[in-house]
């Protein structure tokens, strides 16, 4: 199953040598620990440079977007496997 | 060098989730259905999905397979990264398209085997800082015609080397439309002619193969030899601008000198137009006077060009028209600017295409043998005034 979605987020976050990296996440009164972050990109968005995370847990896929200018949090993406 | 990345929109898809991996996944557009495929996974390909395939299609011959819908800004993000990879370690970069690039390796190769090590360097590189899932093929030859020939013999994750020793029994090896510039209605028009293979095609004589299809015969002739010498145009340098100016061996009123002087460095400002790929919106006359005294004007065109003779003529009317013609002149500068990628329009006039061609021709001689192999029978007299010091 696939969704998009535009949530806030609560997330747990290590910065390690200059990179952000989220650890866990708080979505519907539901934590997820993160496995793996897979891939990090940024895009434009007007002129802001915003961050996407894809991350995954054993059986989800996130997709977590982070405004650096005012450090909000949403999942933006959902695929859960099956 | 050519590298082509292998399967691309899904190979990034796969990296990102996880749970794509190993499965067959066609990239659609932003809505799922109804669309069409514009990248089927190497799991996906091997069940007969092929790009271009419109969904509906691609679910018929393989039923199992995940329709996944794309993201350019991801894809073209990623494409950024292995780009400044390559440019690390390439002379210089160019982008061919969002998956492929072809780099200029001559000097910091100098072999075939410094090649062969810098390609698994590269290799390397973007596993470790885009994902191991996004894997290329990678060509290695004398030229761009035949480094992506090479790239695309072996998928996903290959290495093929031609030597110049090996190339014509490559070719040999390869069918007529395996190599870029040898479309389907190519095909067929050489196949009509009793062309099928490289060999055929070389051994064809050029004068039939010119009245067949032009122009594009010569470069027919010579792809059957391997051979193209179209430089790798590195794709970032983006100049603002491009000009040149050149002070006059002696201060000069004579209109001759003067216009001699301005066409010389328009040919010269657009060659470097045309070699970087860009045309010109806008251009600009600068006069320095015998007193140091400066007279700069500029004018936009309708079209934009990159045509030596274009820039000369406005550069030379708005340039005569309001200096002031009391002062001797000592320096005449000439800048292209409001530059954008392009290869200038194509005119709807027979003469203005044939010019274009000829130049086309011009600038492949340019290229292979450098600036002087050609001149206009109006720089060529008086013989004794060289244009003194030129920057
Ligand atoms: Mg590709």
């Amino acid at each position: 199953m696939h969704e998009f979605l535009h949530d806030p987020i609560d997330v747990i976050v290590s910065f390690c040598q200059n990179r952000v990296i989220p650890k866990r996440i708080r979505w519907n009164e539901r934590n997820y620990e993160i496995a793996n972050v897979n891939l990090v990109h940024t895009a434009r968005e007007g002129k802001k440079r915003i961050l996407y995370f894809s991350v995954s847990d054993k059986t989800n896929f996130f997709k977590l977007k982070l405004d650096p200018e005012y450090l909000e949090w949403h999942l933006v993406e959902l695929y859960s496997n099956g | 060098m050519h590298i082509d990345m292998n399967s691309y929109f899904a190979s990034v898809e796969q990296q990102a989730n996880p749970f794509l991996r190993g499965k067959p996944i066609g990239i659609t557009g932003k809505h799922k259905e109804h669309s069409i495929i514009a990248t089927a996974s190497i799991e996906a390909r091997r069940k007969g999905v092929k790009t271009a395939m419109s969904t509906y299609e691609a679910k018929r011959v393989c039923p199992s397979i995940i329709l996944y819908p794309c993201d350019p800004k991801k894809y073209s993000y990623i494409t950024h990264q292995f780009n400044k990879i390559f440019r690390a370690y390439a002379d210089c970069a160019e982008q061919f398209s969002i998956d492929e690039s072809f780099l200029e390796i001559t000097k910091a190769a100098t072999d075939y085997f410094g090649a062969v090590c810098l390609a698994q360097t590269i290799r390397q590189r973007i596993k470790e800082e885009c994902g191991e899932y996004i894997t290329c093929s990678i060509g290695i030859a004398q030229n761009k015609l035949m480094a992506k020939l090479c790239s695309e013999q072996v998928k996903p994750n290959g290495l093929t080397v031609v030597q110049p020793k090996n190339v014509l029994s490559f070719l040999d090896s390869c069918q007529l439309k395996d190599v870029c510039g040898i479309g389907h209605r190519t095909e067929e028009r050489l196949n009509a002619i009793g062309i099928y293979t490289f060999e055929q095609l070389r051994k064809f004589p050029l004068e039939n193969l010119t009245r067949e299809f032009k122009s594009y015969g010569y470069w027919l002739n010579e792809a059957s030899y391997g051979r193209d010498n179209s430089p790798v145009v590195d794709t970032i340098e983006d100049p603002k601008s491009i000009g040149h100016s050149c002070t006059l061996t002696e201060n000069t009123e004579d209109e001759k000198e003067m216009k001699r002087c301005l066409l010389e460095l328009s040919d010269r400002v657009a060659w470097r137009l045309r070699k970087k790929g860009f045309v010109a919106r806008c251009v600009r006359v600068c006069i320095r006077y015998f007193d140091f005294t400066e007279f700069v004007q500029q004018r936009k065109f309708i079209e934009p060009t990159n045509n030596g003779l274009t820039l000369f003529q406005t550069a030379w009317q708005i340039g005569n028209k309001w200096r002031d013609k009391a002062k001797p002149v000592r320096l005449l500068g000439i800048t292209a600017s409001n530059l954008t990628k392009g290869k200038g329009y194509q005119s709807l006039f027979k003469k203005e295409r044939k010019i274009r061609s000829l130049q086309n021709s011009l600038d492949n001689l340019q290229n292979r043998y450098g600036s002087k192999v050609w001149s206009r029978a109006s720089l060529l007299y008086p013989p004794n005034t060289p244009s003194a010091t030129c920057s």
